[in-house]
C-alpha cells in the first residue's frame, strides 16, 4: 500500500497537449474518482499512471518514488480495463494466476493465495470454468481478481461498469466500495458517470479538457462546486444557471426579481449566473425566487420534477408527488438561501 | 399461391431460390465430373475410343507401379516441408511487419506481390536464379565468394527443395496478411494487461498470442497443405525441359496424372490416380481440422 502523488503532469501527442498540468496527491488507502466527460483526459492520466502512457512532462510517484522511468511491472500497481482483458481460452483460475506468474512466490504459496482471493470475491466454485461460461459480473470479478492477487500498493480501475446494465453496474458498484472497505487499497478509478463517482469516491477528481476542475468529497464537490462545469455536471437533473446582475448582496434576474444571497467571496457589480439545484428549488417555499408557468411534469413517485418557463428560460424543479402542480398552471418557486450559489460570468468561477 | 404460405414458407422458398444457383453449379461443375472421374478409374479409354469396364485393373496397376510410389513420397515431401516452413516464416514475418509502423503498407504490398505475380512468370524467374555460372544468380553469388557451384534442378536431391523454395515464397504472402488479420483482431488490451502483470515476450507470444491465433492458424495449414498436394505449375515450369524431372525427383501427384492423361491419353490409369489424390487430400484435411480445431 502506498500514496501516489501526480506533480505537473503533462501529455502531448505530437503538438497537441492533451494533459495541462495534472497535480494530486492522494492518500494511502484512498479511493479516488477520475470523473468527466469523454476526452477530458481521465483515461490517459491513468494508463500514465499504469505505465501504458509515457508522461511528456512531470512526475508520477507511487510510495515516495518517482516511477515515470519504470515499467508497469515494476510500479506495484494492477489495473481492470473496460473489456475486463480476460483470457477467453484459459480457465478462470489460469487467469487469475496469470497475475502471479512473474513473482517468484512457491507454487503451494500461489495456489493459497489464488484461493484466498476467489473466497474474497466469491468465486471458488468458478475457478474452473472458462470467460465464456460466466456473465457479464462474474467475469468483471475475474478482472479484479487477477488485479488484486498480486496485492498491489495501487489499483487502477479504467471505466471498468460501463459493460455492464444498469442493475448489474449498481451491484458491482456496491461490491468495489465494500472490497475497497476490506482490502483498503489505494483506488484510483476511472468513469464518466457521475453517479458512479458520488457513490464510491472518497474524493473526486473532476476533468474537462485536460485540466483538473475541481478535487473534493462527494460533499463538496455537490454542495460547493467550484464553477458551472461542476456546478452542472454533477448531480442529475444538473443545477439551474440563471443569468443575473449582482449588486453587493442581492441577484437581480432577468424578469426583474430580486434574490438575496449568503455572503459572497468576491462582491462587487457585475455580471453573474445563479446557480440553484432542482431538489433545492420548490414551488411555495418560503423564500421565493421566480415565478413561471409548468410545461410539463415527469412524477417520479415520491417527487414530481416540473419543467417551468420563466424570464430567465426554462428551469426544473421539484414538487411534491401527491399534489403537484398542472401543467399551464402558474407557479412561484422559492429555495433556501443557503442552497444558491453564485458563479462569474466570465470565468464560471464561484463566488459563494 | 405464395401468398398463401406462412412466413417459415416463404423464408424457406426464398432460400431456396438463392441457394439454387450455387447447388446447380456445384453439382454440374463439381460433383458430377467427381462421380465420373470415380467410375473411369474403374475403366478403360483412351479419349476417343469406347469406355470398356476393367474392375480394380488401374488400382492394381497403381500399387504395383514404382513411379507411383516414388511420386506418392515426393508429394508427401511438399507437404511436409512446405507447410510448416510457410507457416512459421509468415508467423515471424506478419508478426514483425504488425508491430512496424514505418513502411508498412509498403512492405505489405512487396509480400503480397509475388502471391498475385502469375506461377509461369515466377518460375521462370527462379529457373533463371537456379542456372550454373555464368548465368545464374545464385551460382554467380556463390563463385564470387568462392564456394562451388550447387546444381540446384540437377540434382535428384536438390531438386525438390529447390522448386519447393518459390512455391513457399509465393504463398507467403497470403499467409502473411491471413496472420496479420488474426494479429489485429487480439484486443490491445489482453497485451496491455500482461505488461502490467509483468510477463515477459516469450509468455505473452506462447500464452496468449498463439493460442488466440488458433482459428488463423488451422485455416492457414489447412488451406497451405492442400495447396502443397496439389503443387504443379512451379514444378512443370521449372523442370519444363523433363517434367517432374531429374528421374522423377521433382514429380508430383498432379503433375503424374497431367502425364497419363495427356501424354499416355490412359484416362482410366489418370483417373484412379485423380481418386488416390482426392483420398488423400480429404483424409489429411479431416486429420488437420480434427487435431487443430478447439482441445475442448
Amino acid at each position: 500500500m502506498a500514496n501516489l502523488a501526480l506533480r505537473s503532469l503533462t501529455k502531448s501527442y505530437g503538438s497537441t497537449e492533451v494533459l495541462h498540468g495534472i497535480s494530486l496527491d492522494v492518500a494511502d488507502g484512498e479511493f479516488v474518482v477520475f470523473v468527466g466527460p469523454s476526452g477530458c483526459g481521465k483515461s490517459t492520466t491513468l494508463r500514465m499512471i499504469a505505465g501504458l502512457e509515457e508522461t511528456t512532462s512531470g512526475i508520477i510517484e507511487i510510495g515516495g518514488r518517482e516511477v515515470n522511468n519504470l515499467e508497469p511491472k515494476e510500479r506495484d500497481i494492477a489495473m481492470v480495463f473496460q473489456n475486463y482483458a480476460i483470457y477467453p481460452h484459459m480457465s478462470v483460475k489460469k487467469n487469475i494466476a496469470f497475475g502471479l506468474r512473474s513473482s517468484n512466490m512457491p507454487k503451494p504459496d500461489k495456489e493459497k493465495r489464488i484461493r484466498e482471493v476467489a473466497g474474497i470475491l466469491d468465486m471458488v466454485d468458478l475457478l474452473d470454468r472458462k470467460p465464456s461460461q460466466l456473465s457479464g459480473g462474474q467475469r468483471q470479478r475475474v478482472a479484479i481478481g487477477r488485479a488484486m492477487v498480486r496485492d498491489p500498493a495501487v489499483f487502477l480501475f479504467d471505466e471498468p461498469l460501463s459493460n455492464l446494465d444498469a442493475q448489474l453496474r449498481t451491484q458491482m458498484r456496491l461490491e468495489i466500495k465494500k472490497l475497497h472497505q476490506r482490502v483498503g487499497n489505494t483506488i484510483i478509478f476511472v468513469t464518466h458517470d457521475q453517479v458512479e463517482a458520488m457513490t464510491m469516491a472518497d474524493r473526486i477528481v473532476i476533468m474537462k479538457d485536460g485540466h483538473i476542475q475541481q478535487v473534493g468529497t462527494p460533499d463538496e464537490v455537490f454542495h460547493s462546486p467550484a464553477n458551472t462545469f461542476v456546478a452542472r455536471f454533477i448531480g442529475a437533473p444538473s443545477m439551474n444557471l440563471l443569468d443575473g446582475h449582482l449588486d453587493g448582496a442581492s441577484v437581480t434576474l432577468a424578469g426583474g426579481q430580486e434574490v438575496t444571497v449568503p455572503a459572497l467571496r468576491g462582491g462587487g457589480i457585475r455580471k453573474v449566473q445563479l446557480g440553484v439545484r432542482p431538489d433545492d428549488l420548490h414551488p411555495g417555499s418560503a423564500n421565493p425566487i421566480i415565478t413561471g408557468k409548468v410545461t410539463l411534469r415527469e412524477p417520479l413517485g415520491a417527487e414530481t420534477l416540473i419543467y417551468v418557463d420563466t424570464p430567465s428560460g426554462e428551469i426544473i424543479a421539484k414538487a411534491d408527488g401527491r399534489t403537484p402542480p398542472q401543467v399551464g398552471e402558474t407557479v412561484e418557486l422559492g429555495a433556501d438561501p443557503e442552497n444558491l450559489h453564485v458563479f462569474d460570468v466570465a470565468s464560471g468561477a464561484a463566488l459563494s | 399461391m405464395y401468398r398463401n404460405l406462412t412466413i417459415r414458407q416463404k423464408q424457406i422458398v426464398w432460400a431456396w431460390a438463392f441457394l439454387a444457383v450455387p447447388v446447380i453449379f456445384y453439382a454440374v461443375i463439381r460433383f458430377y465430373p467427381t462421380g465420373n472421374a470415380i467410375l473411369i478409374s474403374f475403366q478403360n479409354w483412351n479419349l476417343l475410343g469406347d469406355r470398356t469396364w476393367a474392375g480394380l485393373e488401374n488400382y492394381a496397376k497403381l500399387w504395383n507401379d514404382p513411379v507411383f510410389w516414388r511420386v506418392f513420397k515426393n508429394t508427401f515431401v511438399y507437404l511436409l516441408l512446405g507447410t510448416p516452413i510457410s507457416l512459421v516464416l509468415s508467423f515471424i514475418i506478419a508478426y514483425h511487419l504488425d508491430k512496424l509502423r514505418f513502411m508498412h503498407g509498403f512492405l505489405r504490398v512487396l509480400y503480397f506481390l509475388p502471391f498475385m505475380t502469375s506461377a509461369v512468370a515466377m518460375a521462370w524467374v527462379w529457373r533463371w536464379f537456379y542456372q550454373d555460372v555464368p548465368i545464374g544468380l545464385f551460382n554467380n553469388i556463390l563463385a564470387s565468394f568462392g564456394i562451388p557451384q550447387i546444381k540446384f534442378l540437377q540434382s535428384t536431391t536438390n531438386a525438390l527443395p529447390a522448386v519447393l523454395a518459390p512455391a513457399v515464397w509465393a504463398g507467403l504472402g497470403f499467409q502473411v496478411i491471413i496472420f496479420m488479420a488474426g494479429l489485429r483482431a487480439i484486443p490491445a488490451s489482453y497485451y496491455e494487461a500482461a505488461k502490467i502483470d509483468g510477463v515477459g515476450w516469450f509468455t505473452v507470444l506462447t500464452q496468449i498470442t498463439l493460442p488466440l491465433l488458433r482459428p488463423t492458424i488451422v485455416f492457414i495449414v489447412v488451406f497451405s497443405s492442400i495447396g502443397f498436394l496439389r503443387i504443379f505449375d512451379h514444378v512443370f515450369n521449372m523442370t519444363t525441359n523433363n517434367p517432374g524431372g531429374p528421374l522423377n525427383a521433382t514429380k508430383p501427384l498432379v503433375l503424374m496424372i497431367y502425364d497419363t492423361a495427356f501424354n499416355g491419353f490412359d484416362m482410366g490409369y489418370a483417373a484412379a490416380q485423380t481418386v488416390v489424390l482426392f483420398t488423400i487430400l480429404l483424409i489429411v484435411s479431416l486429420i488437420q481440422l480434427r487435431l487443430l480445431r478447439s482441445t475442448e
